[in-house]
């Protein structure tokens, strides 16, 4: 039979960024998948290096719009590593609120996502009516519904008011009787049963192979996260489990992602709880950084996020190098995506919640300096390379 | 014993300018024993390999390994140095297939190539529009 080729993207309506996929495919089966990224020029690692330890959390907040707590908190966790800063007890737990506040949110939005992409639009109306009232709390304790600018070397930058704690496990309340129904109605609809079970499988050993993480590397049957193998922050004090299945398909991960929604709520509503009567402060003084170098991670809603700075004394780091959980996560789309039609190799490419833009964290913006670019010079040389290559002229 | 001590014993020969700090292990390996302490990393402790930073330095071209034993929150780092003029060091990808991608953007951003690498080729500057060349060696045009 011969073979054919399906290209997605770089520019597809299946995709909210930039990045490009090759099916090579046989009648309708998915022989082969070929992947290529770098149409997103975002040199945050290069940026950070002129930056200060404090200007880089910030510079790093805005890799990911989803995951905006994760890397400033593997950021600062990475700075307190170089020299073992402790941080205060009150800040703890409101570093860990605000990681499993955005878990929940992440989820959420992932979960909308996957039912819009199977057709199922009911699903992803439910899940981001439900995600406001997360969103509501987010505003209610850092003033922002998205780069919360939280985290700080040393604690944290903002309090959680005692007089809110009330008002906020009033909504947590809601979010829970709205995340056991959304969970139950999703867990048992025939609908994604049918559509998801069995498909997209990424087996354990190509889990392992890949170095897979989150909640992939969890629906393959991979009890890895960093919350519990190496606690920091409040993780240690409160009390939840991992979630872990066996299939690797695309339902498992589904689910995976709806019951750690449950387990991220009950860790709320500790750390809530907690906070009635921790005392403060909420940040520790840090005046300086020594040399040296550490290694920061945070379990983020797709998987481990990896921060490495390296200082050479001064306030601002020789070397910072972001990993994001999809730069790993990805490449499992040459195991899970073949032997499966087309039909459903889409769904499978979304089960991992790809962020691109994290993922292309590194290289520097074009022309950083004061030149410009015609951009619409650009764009018609590219044109005419294609023409030349598709017609020989 | 744990795997730290476990490790220092059996390759401690190999290494070099050992900083052990609460779950970070560092040290330097001669880069032909790359393959070795990955495959005993892998494939005998059980490691993940979260990534790998490359960085230049006055003394050449580093590449720093991060190996995670998640069952114990450990990490271990083995670093190469390699010459500035042409730096190449073995690929691991034979060992840990999850390195390819990883390979590819230390060859595209430093120029470290990687033998035995099964698609040596530019990942991130692929497609950008000035034909960048090793854009974070020293000497870059900011």
């Amino acid at each position: 039979m011969t073979e054919n080729k399906i290209p997605v993207g770089p520019f597809h309506p299946l995709l909210e960024e930039a990045e490009y996929f090759e099916l090579k495919v046989e009648g309708e089966m998915v022989v082969d998948i070929d992947m290529e990224i770098g149409w997103m020029h975002r040199g945050h690692e290069f940026i950070s290096e002129s930056k200060a330890f404090t200007q880089s959390i910030y510079l790093v907040e805005r890799i990911c719009g989803i995951c905006s707590t994760s890397h400033p908190l593997a950021c600062v966790h990475a700075i307190e590593d170089i020299d073992n800063i402790e941080i205060p007890m009150r800040a703890r737990y409101i570093r860990t609120l605000i990681g499993e506040l955005e878990r929940v949110h992440s989820h959420l939005l992932w979960l909308g996502l996957a039912g819009h992409f199977i057709g199922y639009d009911t699903l992803w109306m439910w899940a981001w009516k439900y995600r406001e009232p997360v969103l509501e709390m987010f505003e209610a304790i850092s003033g922002n519904r998205n780069h919360y600018g939280m985290m700080r070397v040393g604690g944290v930058a903002k309090d959680v008011e005692s007089e809110k704690i009330p008002h906020l496990l009033q909504i947590l309340d809601e979010i829970d009787r709205k995340m056991e129904m959304i969970a139950k109605a999703a867990h048992d609809d025939p609908v994604l049963k049918s559509r998801l079970k069995g498909v997209g499988v990424l087996k354990k050993a190509d889990a392992i192979a890949y170095c897979a993480v989150g909640p992939t590397a969890r629906a393959s049957g991979l009890a890895i996260d960093v919350r519990k193998d190496e606690p920091s922050d409040a993780y240690d004090l409160v009390d939840f489990n991992i979630v872990v299945l066996p299939n690797g398909d695309v339902y498992d991960k589904l689910v995976v992602r709806l019951l750690e929604i449950i387990e991220s709520n009950k860790i709320i509503r500790q750390c809530l709880e907690q906070l009635k009567t921790v005392p403060g402060p909420i940040l520790n003084n840090v005046k300086e950084i020594t040399p040296g170098e550490g290694i920061g991670r945070y379990e983020a809603p797709r998987g481990e996020v990896f921060h490495y700075i390296k200082s050479d004394g001064t306030n601002r780091p020789v070397r910072h190098k972001v990993r994001a959980p999809s730069y790993v996560n990805i490449p499992t789309f040459m195991a899970s995506c073949k032997g499966i039609p087309v039909a459903d190799a889409l769904i499978t490419l979304a089960a991992v919640d790809p962020c691109y833009c994290c993922t292309e964290r590194a290289l520097r913006v074009v022309n950083a300096g004061s030149e410009h670019l015609d951009l619409l010079a650009l764009s018609r040389a590219k044109t005419e390379q294609l023409r030349r290559e598709i017609y020989g002229k | 014993m744990d795997e730290v001590q476990q490790f220092l014993e059996l390759m401690g020969s190999k290494l070099t300018r050992v900083v052990q700090k609460p779950r970070r292990l560092y040290f330097y390996i001669p880069p032909e024993e790359v393959l070795t302490v990955a495959d005993y990393l892998f494939n005998q402790l059980g490691c993940r390999l979260s990534t790998a930073t490359a960085q230049e330095t006055y003394d050449g071209i580093e590449i720093i390994y991060h190996f995670s034993l998640d069952r114990k929150g450990q990490y271990f780092c083995p670093r190469v140095l390699l010459n500035k003029e042409q730096p190449r060091v073995k690929s691991i990808v034979p060992i840990v297939q999850g390195a390819i991608w990883i390979e590819r953007e230390i060859f595209d951003f430093w120029g470290v190539e990687f033998e035995g690498h099964p698609r040596m080729e530019r990942l991130l500057a692929l497609h950008h529009p000035e034909n960048l060349d090793k854009p974070l060696r020293f000497g870059r045009q900011v």
